[in-house]
């Protein structure tokens, strides 16, 4: 493999590629080195492409990252903090580096497996291999080529047929390091009937610049539940570019909750195809931000099958020179009859200088459906406001109240209620702070 | 799709006929020497034809857009004829008029004669590149407002469209309204004084007739403080199975409590059930709400022409200004449109309305496409948008890309957009109550649309119903 | 009420028919008189609803062999608005939200056509306005639901009662419910089932298709047939139905076979 990219930074980024060892599997070195390839044909998006118009990522270019080779030292007491008490199982990655003595692999049920790809691909090569790299392919996307061409530290969960967990796993990916690249990588795998829930948490123990470049791959197999959190509270100076592809077989549901604090620039793209009849999906998010924050949600639902099913719900709360930008397109392709899609895209502007851009977006090639969405920019409802200093409390109390409850509506929908706890300080903590 | 929906979806065009007259026709192509001779033609000011050659040394450096959602073969500028007209040259009065062209529009159901006019509508009347005729020019200049062909206004005001044209949509301003302001042959102008309100509406019926033509016009309508006028636009065209390019330009100017509103019904020829032939309709309206409580209002009733690639736009600029955008876009066969609106809040407490509807049928892409965008001086601005699509069969696609991008936390934007059809259970239920399906047909539809047939004038939402009726009743099988 | 002197309403013979190649109905014999309430039971998929969709006239169904005859005419030479002119009422199991077009637009026209095909005077919007209000009192329903647009956003109840309404303004006579008592509660059930009676004369007659019972406690039966895999297996009088709801339909089913 050489690294002949035709953008200087991308070959900067792409340094240090080729030192991935060799995986123990030979089509995933083939993957890999079409992703390089891709990589060095692609160049960093700018604002005159359409998926990257309200996001500048010249301030990320700008910046010299590096892959990391070994993981810092951190202790147990340093991440105490994201504990999740309900978790059946954690797995600790430090700079993209997987740390087992922070781990808890735990006692998993029969049938549910989480570990690392490595692992995985020697016990479960043949199911992995029709979805790792395939799911989301990244033809035309840099940052999921970039993940591909250096995936090495992943994560395999899979749910066999019919088996069932209800406590989450923990994945806790920590980033210590100033000026690092990682590049996270998780499959997910639900076969027929099985049930789980997986959380994928981002935190910083510093707040100094770095890249967390990662994509999670999944598949929902026949009558199958999951339901998959990922948290974004990643450093204050940090990038944060996510890509998540979801197939849906039939009468799958996917129960998606993200959560985004953090990151100076983060982008989340989540694709997810119903590729089976009558497949369900809910789709959560809130961005909650401030300072110089941008935060960026990308989905596409695609329903390409009929009777299938999908309620989705995307709050922003926007607070100091904050910027959120949300894209959420709805694509029923001919054919997905008796389609029932619904979208909202709500915000919330607490300052001056916020900025939301929001573009929700129907295509629909079907007669026999139901789809609908929704947007609204604004502010705290004027009535609310004065029903609650009507009871007594002061202007600045109230506006906090009901900015927390906006957020919080999203928030207590997530099944694990330690995390729950630990979002809704977050969120009180941010809201008294003018966000 | 059933037979009986079938039917009801293939109407024939009824104005595809083409007028036997003699035309002179620029040969075709597109440089400097054709637009010097466009401009000599009539007998333009110096400063108008630095206009032409600056839009187009612009226009040759631009690209056509790419983002909208249709498909079409690329566009051979040379292959076009950019000046037509009739002969003989214009006449003073309406009894010089060439009778054949009187005949055309009559067929049309176009008053020419002012006798025979709908009551209180004054008409201005394009064919090809030149206005032919406008009526009641006399009445309306007793109260001070100037009315008829843009070429007229340059020649007998060539200040007021000094100081306004392009003040809207600059030259430059996209590949198709820089391709007008280089080539424009004809349009309408209009002059509304100060606290004038226009005692009929005005109209302009436009019609392309010559087969390798395009249809160039650029209107502007100036409505000064406390003037109100209501404009009305028609256009038809013949059936060829060749594309025609119809690329105008529309400029609104509203000053202090001034209020225009500008409705469209536009019926160009669509093509034939196979996509072969129609207009392509690539057109730029703008309105500049530049006074205070000032207020624009587009009403459209798109069912024509084979792609359709317009957004009659508002930007509100002085303090309290509305902006309204009423829209029904009907596309049927292989017809293409992207069609929608942007509302530009920049002065406070600006408000906005768009109320969109968009119906498709056979195997036609309907998009509405539409910009709301708060800026940061826009302290209370309000918008609401409702965006609804009725699909009629499962061949068709029906999109909504709306645009939300708001900069100041005290405004206050609403968007909803939803899906309906009409299917078999729709028209069974009707029929079982003993309805048949051409007036149940017409019963859901005047339904959908019904927030938007209200804002237009009576005689046109008469003429709208009845368009829309042709394009989707008949033989019921 | 039977009076077999009555006049015969609906005549059907040996009907089959088929929604896309599939055939649903495999030879339905049944006769109704004016002044009856028929009751069709059966399990789901039995074809009951299939009947009452075709004797309406629904596009999605084909009629492969049999007659029908309405009133002594052809049912099948009427296209289906034909039918509701003629008399033909079909209430509904899923009615279909109509967004933009209000029920008072509706049901006026509904109504001014139904009357014309009977050479009776068209009604002007005021004078159908008391109408359609006096209908509502009886139906318990407020007066909103006049300036709603059909069906649009109703709950389950109101849809159904949106329904009768519409029966009482038609006055059909042959009134094919289609499973009227699914989705309502017990008051919108009796409300319901309380102007169906009152609806019902000695001129007209009523076929109920209902997969439970409890609607028969409300609106009495003179018979009840059982429908499975397209055909009437069984006919009684009120006695079955109580029987059915007591013993399920396996028994019936069952003894079929057994039979066979």
């Amino acid at each position: 493999m050489t690294v002949t990219a035709s953008h200087p930074y991308v070959a900067s980024l792409l340094a240090g590629s080729t030192a991935v060892p060799k995986s123990p599997a030979a089509w995933l070195d083939a993957r890999r080195a079409a992703a390089l390839e891709r990589a060095n044909a692609l160049a960093v998006p700018t604002t005159r492409d359409e998926e990257w118009r309200f996001t500048d990522l010249t301030p990320l270019t700008k910046l010299q990252f590096q892959p990391v080779t070994a993981a810092a030292a951190v202790s147990a007491a340093d991440i105490a903090m994201y504990a999740v008490t309900e978790a059946a199982a954690r797995l600790v990655f430090v700079d993209g580096i997987h740390v087992p003595a922070l781990s808890q692999r735990g006692a998993l049920p029969a049938g549910i497996t989480a570990e690392l790809l490595a692992d995985g691909l020697k016990t479960h090569g043949a199911l992995i291999e029709p979805h790792l790299a395939q799911l989301a392919s990244g033809e035309s996307d840099l940052f999921t080529s970039l993940n591909t061409a250096f995936l090495q530290h992943g994560v395999f969960i899979h749910a066999a047929k019919n088996a069932s967990l209800q406590a989450p796993i923990h994945l806790l990916f920590v980033a210590t390091r100033k000026d690092t690249a990682t590049y996270p990588r998780c499959l997910i795998i639900s076969e027929a009937g099985s049930k789980c829930c997986v959380i994928e948490d981002y935190v910083a123990l510093g707040d100094e610049p770095y890249l967390t470049n990662t994509v999670t791959e999944i598949a929902v197999a026949p009558n199958a539940a999951l339901c998959h959190i990922k948290v974004q509270r990643e450093g204050g100076q940090a990038f944060h570019i996510g890509n998540c592809a979801v197939t849906l077989a039939k009468d799958a549901r996917y129960l998606a909750h993200a959560v985004t604090f953090g990151a100076r620039l983060s982008r989340n793209n989540l694709t997810v195809i119903q590729q089976g009849e009558g497949a369900h999906a809910q789709i959560d998010g809130i961005a909650l931000i401030g300072g110089r924050q941008l935060a960026d949600t990308h989905t596409l639902m695609d329903h390409a099958r009929p009777n299938g099913s999908c309620e989705q719900s995307h709050k922003t709360i926007v607070g100091g020179a904050g910027h959120a930008v949300f894209n959420g397109k709805v694509f029923v392709r001919e054919g997905a009859q008796q389609t029932d899609s619904s979208q909202q895209s709500r915000n919330l502007l607490l300052s001056d200088k916020a900025r939301v851009d929001t573009k929700p977006q129907l295509e629909i090639f079907a007669d026999d459906v139901k789809c609908a969405h929704g947007a609204t920019v604004g502010q705290l409802d004027a009535e609310h406001l004065f029903y609650l200093k009507s009871r007594g409390l002061p202007e600045r109390q109230a506006r906090n109240l009901l900015t927390y409850a906006f957020g919080a509506e999203i928030i207590d929908r997530i099944p694990v209620p330690s995390l729950v706890a630990q979002l809704e300080r977050s969120v009180m903590a941010r809201t008294e702070a003018g966000a | 799709m059933s037979t009986v929906l079938d039917n009801l979806v293939s109407q024939p065009y009824k104005h595809g006929f083409v007028t036997d007259i003699e035309s002179e026709t620029a040969p075709k192509g597109l440089n400097e020497d054709i637009i010097r001779m466009i401009s000599a033609k009539k007998h333009e000011p110096e400063w108008l034809l630095e206009f032409r050659l600056k839009a187009y040394r612009h226009w040759l450096t631009m690209t056509e857009p790419q983002w909208p959602n249709v498909r079409y073969p690329k566009i051979d500028f040379q292959a076009i004829s950019y000046y037509a007209a009739p002969k003989p040259k214009l006449k003073k009065s309406m009894d010089e008029v060439d009778p054949e062209l009187l005949r055309t529009f009559e067929k049309l159901g176009v008053p020419m004669h002012e006798r025979a006019a709908l009551a209180g509508v004054a008409v201005d009347v394009i064919f090809d590149s030149v206005s032919v005729t406008t009526t009641y020019k006399e009445k309306l200049a007793e109260v001070g407002i100037i009315f008829g062909s843009i070429s007229d206004a340059v020649r007998d005001h060539p200040d007021l469209v000094r100081q306004y044209m392009g003040s809207v949509v600059p030259a430059g301003d996209n590949y198709y309204a820089a391709l007008n302001s280089a080539v424009f042959t004809d349009g309408s102008f209009c002059f509304i004084p100060k606290g004038v309100k226009c005692p009929m509406d005005l109209s302009t019926y436009f019609r392309i007739n010559t087969q390798d033509s395009g249809q160039f016009e650029r209107t502007l309508i100036i409505a000064e403080e406390g003037a109100t006028v209501s404009y009305l636009e028609g256009c038809t065209a013949p059936k060829f199975d060749t594309n025609q390019l119809h690329a105008a330009v529309v400029e609104l100017v509203a000053l202090d409590d001034a209020d225009i509103k500008y409705s469209t019904v536009q019926n160009w020829y669509a093509g034939d059930e196979h996509g072969v032939g129609g207009i392509y309709n690539f057109v730029t309206k703008r309105g500049l709400c530049k006074g205070r409580n000032s207020k624009i209002s587009w009403t459209q009733v798109e069912t024509g022409s084979a792609i359709t690639w317009k957004y009659p736009s508002c930007i509100l600029l002085g303090e309290n200004s509305i902006g309204e955008f009423y829209s029904v876009a009907l596309t049927n066969h292989r017809q293409q449109a992207d069609t929608g609106t942007k509302m530009i809040h920049i002065g406070k407490n600006t408000r906005s309305t768009i109320i969109s509807k968009g119906i498709s049928a056979g195997h036609s892409n309907n998009s509405y496409r539409g910009l709301v965008k708060i800026g940061p001086r826009a302290e209370g601005a309000r918008n609401f948008s409702q965006c609804d699509s009725m699909l009629i069969g499962a061949k068709c696609g029906a999109n909504t890309f709306p645009y939300i991008q708001v900069q100041n936390p005290t405004a206050k934007v609403e968007h909803e957009a939803t899906t309906s059809k009409i299917g078999e259970d729709q028209l069974f239920y009707f029929q079982s109550r003993g309805i048949p399906t051409e007036e149940a047909v017409s019963m859901i539809i005047n339904g959908f649309c019904k927030d938007v047939f209200q804002q237009l004038p009576m005689e046109f939402a008469v003429e709208a119903t009845k368009l829309l009726g042709l394009k989707l009743e008949g033989s019921v099988g | 009420m039977i009076n077999s002197n009555a006049k015969t309403l609906l005549e059907v013979r040996d009907l089959t028919a088929s929604v896309a190649g599939v055939e649903i109905l495999k030879g339905i014999n049944l006769t109704v008189r004016a002044g009856e309430v028929h009751a069709i039971m059966g399990p789901n998929g039995s074809g009951k609803s299939t009947f009452a969709k075709v004797l309406a006239g629904h596009p999605a169904y084909t009629v492969q062999g049999g007659a029908v005859l309405f009133e002594g005419r052809d049912l099948f030479a009427l296209a289906s608005d034909e039918r509701a002119r003629a008399g033909i009422f079909l209430g509904f199991q899923y009615p279909v939200e109509i967004p933009g077009v209000t029920n008072s637009a509706f049901l006026r026209l509904a109504y001014n056509t139904v009357q014309g095909g009977r050479g009776k005077d068209e009604l002007d919007p005021l004078e159908f306005d008391d109408l359609v209000r006096e209908k509502m009192k009886m139906l318990e329903m407020s007066p909103e639901f006049l300036s709603r647009s059909i069906n649009d956003g109703f709950s389950g109840g109101e849809k159904k009662r949106n329904e009768i309404l519409q029966m009482a303004l038609l006055e059909p006579v042959l009134a094919l419910l289609d499973e009227t008592d699914s989705g309502l509660d017990i008051d919108a059930l009796r409300v319901v089932a309380g102007g169906v009676n009152q609806l019902l004369t000695p001129d007209n007659a009523c076929v109920l298709v209902t997969h439970y019972q409890r609607l028969l406690n409300y609106i009495t039966p003179d018979y009840v047939h059982v429908m499975s895999a397209g055909r009437i297996i069984k006919s009684g009088n009120k006695a079955l139905a109580l029987e059915l709801e007591e013993r399920g339909y396996d028994w019936l089913l069952d003894a079929k076979k057994a039979a066979a």
